[in-house]
């Protein structure tokens, strides 16, 4: 008599892996340039796999949901919208480093990036207190770095290229204690001058990447789905692979918008209004 | 008396410049001989206003400035008087020049009247000193090309710093329902007339495309009791007690019976008027609104309004349906997330779009960054259209937003060149059915310009 092989996918069946923990922070104030289609993706992406999702939106004095999620949004907002979320941040401090010793997964975009670092120190006005869950720390700089943006970045093993845009004037240094999200291939990076983009320690990566930077990287989509079900799991959980034409095909048209502006710090001469008038995302 | 001979010669450079760049059929001359005049004599535009009785009303804000523009020339010209319009919507500093040029005399006269002149939110802080408008209109305020403006709150901070530059007796007309606009009151010492809706039950719940809901004073999380439009509604301050100014011109009932017609009631100050208009969706409604608003503001009596607005059909590119061939195709411009919900609701109000196709390019004018692709509810799709064809330079991300709004990817086609995937789109299209065109600035003005080339419709700047 013989047994079947163990296949890959017989680890935990997607039906017998409870929901998982989505908490997604301040929803409405976070929501500058479509960063929802972050959330969008790693749900459709569990779906069509047959992985149930819950989603928790996480807003201002709340912190319900947060200490028990397996995956934390944190995303990219305006100037305004920031100062709001920095002042709330003590409501959701201790549940969220309970939920990272725990072992979730955080993904921070941009102001996201900064809110996990130690602090921001615009250029005029108090500092903003940051969670202290990266090692790093942002002053406001005198560039706005606003274009198409690629990173080398190393997920698991497999080196791939992560395709977007970054919008921010803010200049982000790290400390010993984080590592780079990746390297620039095109676009600014943390600060324009050190090749790094982004920062991660463990299971927390963030990256200046604005808006929907997951549906046009699948695989960084599915690493952060695989790391995040594997805590929902108890055990490491194999992907079925996925069609994804669509997607690299939008990767591909975006890496080649990115490496044509290669060099460049901004893509449009107008942004001098908003730059003049100290606006923008940080 | 006749104007200083430099104003006259930038005045007839321009006008030479247009002529002929009509003739040449190259876009209809709506910027260009404002630059050719401004080199000649650079403070044509305030001398060209100095020199005579003409009054400048200026419309910005983020959607709703052609639309609202067009809607207050047709105002004024009914009640008979010389309104020039900058109609094709070139509506930065040389398009306000070139609407002067076009509006002035061969002498360098302009004639005693209103100067109705859409004005782009980045250009207002340049125009104003020389415009020196007596009404400026805010239609609204709404994340529109992020990349360019950075952030709503900058253009709110850029149109306070122009509105403190108009002259002293200027009116400002300001959307009471968006709260950022009727915020701007506080900020000048100017006379306010505000317009908004008063009477409708919510007819819209706030998106995630919603951008100022946030106390412009404070910064709270406003309460809203009634949703309009995005962000526009009745709000109040729970905290520091900002609330909704009263509006003087009130929609107080509208009704949208689909993508070609609205029927509403506005009360004015002076009277109570019954619209109905060739355009749909509730964001007409607000376009009319403010158009009342701003003739009242200029001190225009329009008992002719109903019949002057009843004839103001589309804007380029304003959900203006076409006759492709014997096809009928809606074009809809959409360049922000509330312009493409606000487009797709109206048709949806029709009980489609069954046949879609949506365009949309990153360039200098259309902005380089769509990510708010992902703020567009276009879920409401999935189960409703039959094919969506996919054009522009980012016509993949938007095959990648609609396969993850559930749309099948069998009912989707990319066609990268805007004009190719029009045919692709008409030759899907059963007799009978209406293809929905949604595009950005761009590829709207890619595919109207195949059209005409085809006999299919008008240049856009004769609309």
């Amino acid at each position: 008599m013989t047994t079947p092989p163990p296949t890959p996918a017989a680890t935990v069946a997607p039906a017998d892996v409870r929901p998982l923990r989505i908490a997604h922070l301040y929803p409405s104030l976070l929501n500058v340039a479509g960063d929802g289609g972050n959330v969008t993706a790693v749900v459709r992406r569990a779906a069509w796999r047959g992985y149930a999702t819950a989603v928790t939106d996480v807003g201002l004095g709340a912190a319900d949901g947060l200490a028990d999620a397996d995956l934390v949004f944190f995303h990219g907002g305006q100037d305004v919208e920031m100062e709001v979320v920095a002042a709330d941040l003590s409501a959701k401090r201790d549940a969220l480093h309970d939920a990272v010793a725990a072992g979730a997964v955080v993904f921070g975009v941009c102001a996201g990036l900064q809110l996990l670092g130690h602090r921001y120190v615009p250029s005029a006005g108090p500092a903003l207190d940051g969670l202290g869950l990266l090692d790093l720390e942002t002053r406001g700089g005198p560039t706005r770095f606003m274009q198409h943006a690629a990173v080398e970045v190393d997920l698991g093993g497999e080196t791939t290229t992560v395709v977007g845009f970054e919008n921010h004037s803010g200049v982000t240094r790290l400390g010993p204690g984080a590592a780079a999200f990746g390297t620039v291939v095109a676009g600014a990076g943390n600060n324009g001058e050190d090749g790094s983009e982004g920062a991660r320690a463990g299971r927390v990566l963030a990256t200046y990447l604005h808006g929907p930077v997951l549906p046009k990287n699948p695989t960084l989509a599915d690493y952060l789905l695989a790391l995040a079900l594997e805590r929902a799991a108890g055990a490491p959980v194999h992907l079925a692979a996925l069609d994804d034409t669509v997607e690299r095909r939008n990767h591909a048209v975006a890496l080649r918008r990115a490496m044509d502006g290669r060099g460049q710090v901004s893509v449009l001469a107008p942004a001098r209004l908003a730059r003049d008038l100290g606006g923008g995302g940080r | 008396m006749s104007a200083a001979p430099r104003v006259v010669a930038a005045v007839a450079a321009g006008k030479a410049t247009a002529a002929a760049s009509r003739l040449t059929g190259r876009g209809g001359g709506t910027s260009l001989p404002g630059l050719v005049a401004e080199r000649i004599s650079p403070h044509l535009l305030g001398d060209l206003l100095a020199a005579s009785a003409t009054r400048v009303a200026a419309v910005t804000g983020s959607n709703g400035k052609t639309t609202t523009a067009r809607l207050l020339a047709a105002l004024l010209t009914g009640e008979g008087l010389s309104v020039g319009h900058n109609r094709a919507g070139a509506n930065l500093a040389r398009g306000i020049t070139a609407l002067a040029v076009s509006t002035a005399s061969w002498t360098g006269r302009l004639p005693d009247g209103v100067l109705v002149a859409e004005v782009d939110e980045g250009a207002l802080l340049e125009v104003t000193p020389q415009a020196r408008p007596a009404v400026l209109v805010v239609t609204n305020l709404f994340r529109d090309q992020l990349d360019r403006f950075g952030e709503i709150y900058a253009v709110a901070d850029a149109l306070a710093a122009a509105a403190a530059r108009l002259p002293a007796d200027a009116t400002l007309v300001l959307n009471a329902d968006d709260p950022l606009v009727a915020a701007l009151a506080d900020r000048v010492s100017l006379p306010v007339l505000t317009f908004g809706f008063d009477g409708p039950d919510s007819l819209d719940a706030l998106s995630s495309a919603a951008d100022s809901i946030r106390c412009p004073r404070c910064r709270v999380d406003l309460t809203y009791t009634r949703v309009w439009l995005s962000h526009l509604g009745d709000y109040h301050c729970p905290s520091c007690g900002f609330t909704r100014p009263q509006p003087d011109v009130a929609v107080t009932a509208v009704r949208v019976l689909g993508s070609d017609r609205t029927q509403l009631v506005v009360r004015t100050p002076d009277a109570t008027v019954d619209l109905d208009l060739p355009q749909g969706g509730v964001h007409v409604a607000y376009n009319a609104a403010a158009a009342l608003a701003a003739a009242a503001a200029l001190g225009v009596a329009v008992p002719h309004a109903a019949d002057s607005l009843a004839g103001v059909r589309p804007a380029f590119g304003r959900l203006e349906t076409l006759d492709a061939g014997g096809r009928a195709v809606a074009l809809a411009f959409a360049k922000n997330p509330t312009s493409f919900n606000t487009t797709l609701h109206t048709v949806m109000a029709d009980g489609g779009p069954r046949h879609l196709m949506m365009a949309v390019s990153n360039t200098g004018v259309d902005g380089e960054d769509f990510g708010w692709l992902w703020d567009v509810d276009v879920e409401p799709l999935a189960d409703r259209v039959e094919h969506v064809t996919l054009a522009g330079l980012r016509a993949d991300e938007l095959a990648t937003r609609l396969k993850y709004a559930g749309v099948p990817e069998s009912a989707t086609t990319v066609v990268t060149d805007p004009v190719a995937a029009l045919d692709a789109a008409l030759a899907l299209l059963p007799h009978g059915e209406r293809l929905v065109v949604v595009a950005g600035y761009t590829p709207t003005i890619q595919v109207r310009e195949a059209m005409r080339r085809r006999g299919w419709t008008n240049r856009y700047w004769q609309s």
